[in-house]
């Protein structure tokens, strides 16, 4: 077998097992695929692992949550082995509470070391800290684990005349391939 | 066909560990001839809600900054003297949604300006998804304060447009290297000739004074004008004495079809390592 058919078994292996992890490879969604373009390869795939779920917090009183706490966001991504990647977000500074009238908010912030990655292992302990306001390069892992880890916490700090609801953000995860 | 075996098992494995939110795009990188002007990428959806899906273009190379990270330099408003795809390469649709388990295709069109010249152009695709929302918990509580946040996850592919004959190669300066603990750490000056990017990989050997390997290490990349990157490898622990480490850059990829790899000479170097 040649070099591309190969890889095109990949590709529609790994679609298959990403669409049916339990079913035969016959039941892929990609039996049908043919690509114009020049290009077979896997692809790369952002998945959330964990929300970063402050939950209720109190009025008045800041609340943080680490990077390497349970309840930190928390994703994996997989792609091409030894690859590099840029890991950069796009962070809110404000949360709005969608149930009030319109203007009520609260800080949310990220420190210097509020995020980790790491490379071909999903255990924060031992993950590199990084400013997620700058961003930094990442790694995927080596053969057969080619995954990236990313974690994020934050701090939200709420006034004592806050009022009550569910105040909502959206944090943005971007990756590049280099 | 061993290297697409593990391939698909490693992900497999990672898609039926997880609860994925998210969308998988494939290829990672997309070559498009003048000659066809068009190409395609596949979105996939393997969790179990819908994913929002919006596609945008920007223009930016990978480079690396003063200590040798790479990065990705973005311009947005790219001149001549920049080989940009941007006002000339489009996606569509632009907005889609992808259904648990389904797969959607983004067409990319290619109009180029009459007279292009010759050479390789680029653009970057951005697949933003969103990729979830968090649950609130005690909403009956009216008195609670409850946050929650939107997490959107962006994927940047690279997009390459190349008319008539493309060339490229490299040519490998300043290399140095330093053992820090397990650690290897390289250091060089790449610079890309031809008028395309150089896709390869770094490969990296370290022998004894007999000649025999002590470690290897490979790290895929991209060098589109110049570069002077820092690689670090786990090489493990190596005893005292010296060694050599044999540097070579090749126009070789595992992750891409070797008919979009263009050919180019191999560039060595090698330096000396001391471990006291």
């Amino acid at each position: 077998m040649s070099k591309r058919p190969a890889l095109l078994v990949v590709l529609l292996a790994t679609a298959s097992v990403f669409a049916f992890p339990d079913r035969g490879f016959a039941q892929a969604p990609f039996a049908s695929f043919t690509a114009d373009a020049v290009v077979v390869t896997v692809g790369m795939t952002i998945a959330t692992l964990r929300d970063l779920a402050f939950g209720s917090v109190p009025k008045g009183l800041a609340t943080t949550i680490a990077p390497a706490a349970a309840t930190a966001g928390a994703w994996q991504v997989t792609g091409n082995p030894n690859a590099f990647v840029t890991i950069a977000f796009t962070l809110p500074t404000q949360l709005t509470n969608i149930q009030a009238l319109p203007g009520s908010t609260m800080p949310i912030s990220f420190g210097l070391t509020s995020a980790l990655w790491r490379r071909a292992n999903n255990n924060p302990a031992g993950a590199t800290a990084f400013n997620p306001a700058i961003g930094t390069v990442g790694r995927f892992g080596p053969p057969p684990n080619p995954t990236i880890n990313i974690w994020i916490g934050g701090t939200v700090s709420p006034a004592p005349t806050a009022k009550p609801g569910i105040y909502q953000g959206t944090i943005v995860l971007s990756l590049t391939y280099l | 066909m061993k290297r697409a075996v593990w391939l698909a098992a490693a992900l497999g494995f990672a898609a039926s560990s997880l609860a994925a939110q998210g969308v998988m795009v494939a290829p990672h990188a997309v070559y498009i001839d003048h000659r066809v002007r068009s190409g395609s990428v596949l979105l996939y959806n393997p969790g179990t809600e819908p994913v929002e899906v919006t596609i945008s273009t920007l223009f930016g190379y990978p480079t690396t900054d003063s200590t040798g990270a790479i990065m990705l330099r973005t311009v947005d408003a790219p001149d001549s003297t920049l080989p940009s795809a941007l006002a000339w390469i489009q996606a569509f649709p632009r907005r889609l949604t992808v259904a648990p388990l389904e797969r959607q295709t983004v067409r990319l069109l290619a109009r180029p300006p009459v007279g292009l010249a010759d050479g390789e152009y680029w653009v970057r695709l951005v697949i933003a998804a969103k990729a979830g929302q968090i649950p609130i918990v005690g909403v009956s509580d009216t008195t609670a304060i409850q946050v929650g946040l939107t997490l959107e996850v962006r994927t940047i592919i690279g997009v390459a447009y190349r008319k008539g004959p493309v060339t490229t190669g490299v040519v490998l300066s300043q290399l140095r290297a330093q053992l820090l603990g397990d650690t290897l750490v390289t250091w060089s000056r790449l610079e890309r000739q031809g008028n395309a990017a150089f896709v390869g990989t770094v490969r990296g050997t370290v022998v004894d004074s007999t000649g025999a390997t002590r470690a290897t290490f490979a790290s895929p990349l991209g060098v589109y004008f110049t570069m002077q990157p820092r690689i670090a490898s786990i090489v493990g622990k190596l005893p005292r004495g010296r060694y050599w480490l044999r540097y070579e850059v090749v126009a070789e990829r595992e992750d891409l079809d070797p008919a979009v790899v263009l050919p180019a000479p191999v560039a060595r170097d090698s330096v000396r390592l001391v471990v006291p």
